[in-house]
């Protein structure tokens, strides 16, 4: 397994790039760009999901795949997560919330919550620690604040 | 903010469109780089007629329009210059009555298979006259053909 790491890591390296020499495989149909928060159509057609929604709501009474048009509905769409698209991308995700929650919209809640609360410092980095240690810092000089009020 | 996105998406896409287009033109078809605007809102194209089809050795020039919300809004495509193409699907101003370019239209397509349709419309023909209604049409469309309400006959001509 190990072996094989640097490889897969530098291919997702690969796709993750500006895709202006690949072959087109993985790049969204209407945008032509490298799909982010990819959705497949039951077609198989590939999309960014903001691309596509925008699509469907373009023509909310005759929704077709853009490619082959076979009726294509927001409900059958499949979400694609290769192994460089995990977090919603950089900010991609947050986009396509905007303009209408993606597919499994309560993967993509949990997502987005946990993010926001852990946004400053993840766990048990060194920045949390760090943290942590000074709002006990605060607490124990307030206490002995109060401490010291009540005595004197 | 939402404009802006739309716009910058628009002129992503195009660039792209453009880029492919001036590496790996099909035959007969050329971009004119002088045409096209910093904004990329509007380009010609010029083709050529088909060899082996009624339109051989003939140049034309084609006017594409572009919208901020392409590519979800079809292009406004027109013929221009001073050979317009004697077609059944032709008006003599320009205008082309093709279903992809409006009701028809699909955001997977692009300027080169645009293009790739008009010389394939062109090359199906096998006599050479204008649309029945042209004298009309001309005189009362408006300036635009997404204007127009088309009605799309399924004869090859
Ligand atoms: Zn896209
Ligand atoms: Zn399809």
């Amino acid at each position: 397994l190990c072996s094989l790491l640097p490889q897969a890591f530098s291919a997702s390296q690969w796709s993750a790039g500006d895709g202006g020499d690949t072959d087109g495989t993985f790049e969204c149909n209407i945008c032509l760009d490298t799909a982010k928060d990819a959705v497949i159509s039951l077609c198989g057609h590939l999309f960014c999901w903001p691309c596509l929604h925008q699509w469907l709501e373009t023509r909310p009474n005759r929704q077709v795949c853009p490619v082959c048009k076979a009726g294509i509905s927001r409900d059958k769409v499949i979400p694609l997560y290769g192994r460089g698209s995990f977090g919603f991308g950089d900010g991609g995700f947050q986009m396509s919330f905007g303009i209408g929650a993606f597919p499994f919209g309560f993967i993509a809640t949990a997502f987005n919550m946990n993010e926001g609360r852990d946004a400053p410092a993840a766990a048990g980095t060194q920045q949390q620690t760090d943290e942590q240690f000074l709002s006990r810092l605060f607490f124990y000089v307030a206490l002995f604040l109060m401490l010291w009020l009540f005595i004197a | 903010m939402l404009c802006g996105a739309t716009m910058a998406s628009m002129q992503k896409r195009l660039q792209k469109e453009l880029l492919a287009l001036q590496r790996d033109p099909p035959p007969g078809m050329k971009v004119d780089e002088k045409s096209i605007q910093a904004s990329l809102t509007q380009w010609i194209v010029d083709m050529e007629g088909a060899s082996g089809t009624l339109y051989e050795g003939e140049r034309f020039q084609l006017l594409f329009k572009f919208s901020s919300r392409y590519p979800f809004d079809s292009p406004e495509v027109v013929f221009i210059g001073d050979n317009i193409p004697v077609h059944p699907h032709v008006y003599s101003n320009g205008h082309i009555c093709l279903s992809i370019l409006t009701e028809d239209w699909s955001p997977a397509l692009s300027v080169q298979s645009v293009c790739l349709s008009i010389v394939s419309m062109l090359s199906s023909c096998k006599d050479k006259k204008r649309p029945p209604d042209n004298a009309l049409y001309v005189r009362t469309c408006d300036k635009n053909p997404k204007k127009t309400k088309w009605w799309y006959h399924d004869d090859n001509c």
